[in-house]
């Protein structure tokens, strides 16, 4: 096992959250539009906003650059391109079809670090990120409760590989919320956001 | 080559693609903002033949070996100052001598692990060095990717070619790493990703497997250094190559208000607890106003005549060359000991006759801050500028790696400069850099 520092561990942890928003926050993009329109720009490509796809896939960005060493830099290329692309569509007269390349490069990201990372805990930590991410998104944005159970479940299984910090009653608690019939979405987020704890 | 050179030539941007795709970039401040900029990069490289190489690494390793000799005796005899043959202010009123370093004998007895020597051709052929950087000298990384990336991008420019591998960068940095290390991990000390090398660091840490840190990561116990995992367990530190210049090091032992520095850590070093990479103190022997002295300090130390030869200097500090700077100040070139990245560089010719007037007043009133150089005619190197081949200054940084004895790596940081009419190379006034071939027969 490769030693880690506490704040490299967050980093990867930011890196796995962020770019699951990215990707989510296109997909429900690709979802909705049948054309697109100002309110979608603004959306994705208003860099003064914190919450813009694109100033998600920059925090993105500034976690990546700075775990490189943890990642390899094949595994961060595709962050860098995914970048590239997030650029280009901002430019483009059909901005969907450069969103999709930002999407493939999130994906290949996701997949090189599966592959290549050899450290489980580097890996790991990436795809809590990711999981914590995506219960968040899909409790906000009224995913079915099927949708819910399953990424709580697969959120449950990633954790103890981790090494990270987090409170087993929390995450008893989350996965008693999502079993209920009608789910408490504001309850899941609560939970979810308090369940791990960087010293 | 196997290629010719329009085929080379035609894959350049797909070469340079690659670089933008693996953030192959340094940072530059604009305006008082922080900059990431691709570093451009040409096709062509530079060439330099089995035999040229031979003599450059012959008289590097000379070079290098004179200048850690030189700072042993600093810091401890002073020889060289009681026999006269540099007069001390040179040395005690520098700004890169540190006087806790006195008496201090790093792990392994080596100064300079990694130097950066800046040589210039001129056009009669001869090699000039321009410089010595002992400190923290950066670039190494550059050519090594692009290498990579070229033989990724253009295959056939390598068939049948004798070119030295120069990939091996990392092997190199480690085995210096672990010859010094005092006993636990090696780590690269980086200020931050607001730094202009911040690629070279992380690089450099992936390549090597040192860990990458910041200060926050590292503590000092018990007069060992130690690293801290993110579950709160210490890890023994044995060598830290650390790329903060001295003053930012100890906020304990040197600037107060140094936020990137680790306090103690040059207590322990001095106790030889953990190896520093390169040693706190070099500046002393790689000020511009040393540098006149380095072919003196090969004759004294190896008893050698030296197979490098510097740019013709003059010290303005000595009234025979204050005489001479000032009678042919306009066919010189005058540089600021305390500047560097191609600032406070000044060519006399290109002055107004009332700025030279106050120059030359300056001159006469910080004779110890100048030193005066022959402007050396470099020979141009070509560049691949729109279509077409163009000849641009440029220079070539060589990296001598010390361990049980010195390396020459088989490459070096070419860069060049994109204006026509300018002398200054440095990427962060706008130069670029292309890969140096060394033949291997």
């Amino acid at each position: 096992m490769a030693i880690l520092s506490c704040g490299n561990s967050e980093r990867l942890f930011w890196l796995g959250r962020y770019s699951e928003r990215v990707y989510t926050g296109i997909r429900t993009l690709q979802a909705q539009s049948g054309t697109w329109s100002s309110q979608a720009g603004r959306t994705c490509f208003d860099d003064s906003n914190p919450e813009s796809l694109c100033s998600s896939l920059m925090r993105a960005y500034d976690n990546a650059i700075v775990l490189r060493d943890e990642i390899g830099s094949e595994t961060f290329s595709y962050i860098q391109m995914a970048v590239y692309c997030m650029n280009s569509a901002k430019r483009s007269p059909a901005p969907l079809l450069q969103l999709q390349k930002v999407n493939d490069n999130i994906a290949a990201f996701w997949g090189m670090a599966d592959d290549v990372i050899s450290d489980e805990h580097v890996r790991g930590i990436i795809k809590l990120g990711k999981r914590i991410e995506r219960v968040d998104l899909y409790a906000r944005n009224n995913a079915g409760n099927d949708d819910i159970r399953r990424e709580v479940m697969r959120l449950t299984y990633r954790i103890e590989k981790t090494g990270l910090h987090y409170s087993p009653e929390t995450l008893s608690a989350l996965n008693e919320l999502a079993e209920e019939r009608d789910i408490n979405r504001h309850e899941i987020i609560r939970k979810v956001e308090s369940l791990i704890s960087f010293s | 080559m196997a290629l010719t050179e329009e085929e080379l030539c035609s894959q350049a941007g797909s070469v340079n693609e690659q670089l933008a795709r693996y953030g192959v970039k340094f940072g530059i401040y604009k305006n008082g903002e922080f900059h990431e900029q691709l570093f451009p990069f040409d096709v062509i490289p530079r060439v330099i033949g089995h035999e040229e190489f031979s003599y450059l690494e012959r008289g590097l390793k000379q070079r290098v070996t004179a200048l850690n000799e030189f700072l042993r005796d600093i810091y401890s005899d002073r020889k060289i100052i009681a026999d006269g043959v540099i007069a001390e202010e040179f040395i005690y009123s520098g700004s890169g001598y540190i006087a806790q370093c006195d008496g201090v004998s790093p792990p392994g007895g080596i100064y300079s692990h990694i130097s950066g020597i800046d040589l210039v051709q001129g056009k009669n052929g001869s090699w000039y060095v321009l410089e010595d950087n002992l400190r923290i000298p950066s670039g190494a990384s550059y050519p090594m990717i692009a290498r990579e990336l070229c033989m990724r991008s253009i295959p056939g420019a390598f068939t049948g070619s004798s070119t030295e591998d120069n990939r091996n960068y990392p092997e190199l940095l480690r085995h210096v790493m672990d010859y010094v290390n005092t006993g636990g991990h090696s780590v690269i000390l980086t200020p931050g990703r607001f730094n202009a090398a911040y690629f070279e660091h992380s690089y450099f840490a992936e390549r090597t497997g040192a860990r990458l840190v910041t200060c926050e990561d590292l503590t000092v116990e018990n007069d060992k250094l130690y690293f801290i995992d993110y579950s709160g367990k210490k890890e023994q530190v044995g060598a830290v190559y650390r790329r903060i210049s001295d003053e930012y090091l100890d906020p304990v032992n040197f600037n107060r208000q140094s936020l990137i520095g680790i306090p103690h850590i040059f207590d322990i070093y001095r106790k030889g607890n953990v190896a520093l990479i390169n040693s706190p103190g070099n500046g002393a022997a790689d000020d511009k106003g040393i540098y006149y002295f380095v072919p003196r300090m090969v004759k004294y130390y190896l008893g050698e005549e030296p197979i490098l030869q510097n740019a013709p200097t003059y010290l303005p500090y000595y009234d025979a060359d204050m005489s001479y700077v000032l009678e042919h100040f306009d066919s010189l070139v005058i540089k600021d000991v305390a500047e560097a990245g191609g600032y406070g560089v000044v060519f006399g010719s290109k002055l107004s006759s009332g700025e030279k007037e106050n120059f030359k007043a300056m001159l006469r009133s910080e004779p110890r801050r100048f030193i005066a150089q022959e402007v050396i005619d470099f020979r141009d190197i070509d560049i691949y500028e729109d279509g077409q081949r163009v000849p641009r200054k440029a220079d070539l940084r060589a990296f001598v790696l010390m361990s049980d004895e010195p390396v020459v790596w088989k490459s070096g940081l070419t860069r060049f400069s994109r204006n026509p009419d300018s002398f200054i190379v440095n990427s962060s006034q706008g130069g670029g850099f292309k890969d140096t071939w060394i033949l291997s027969e």
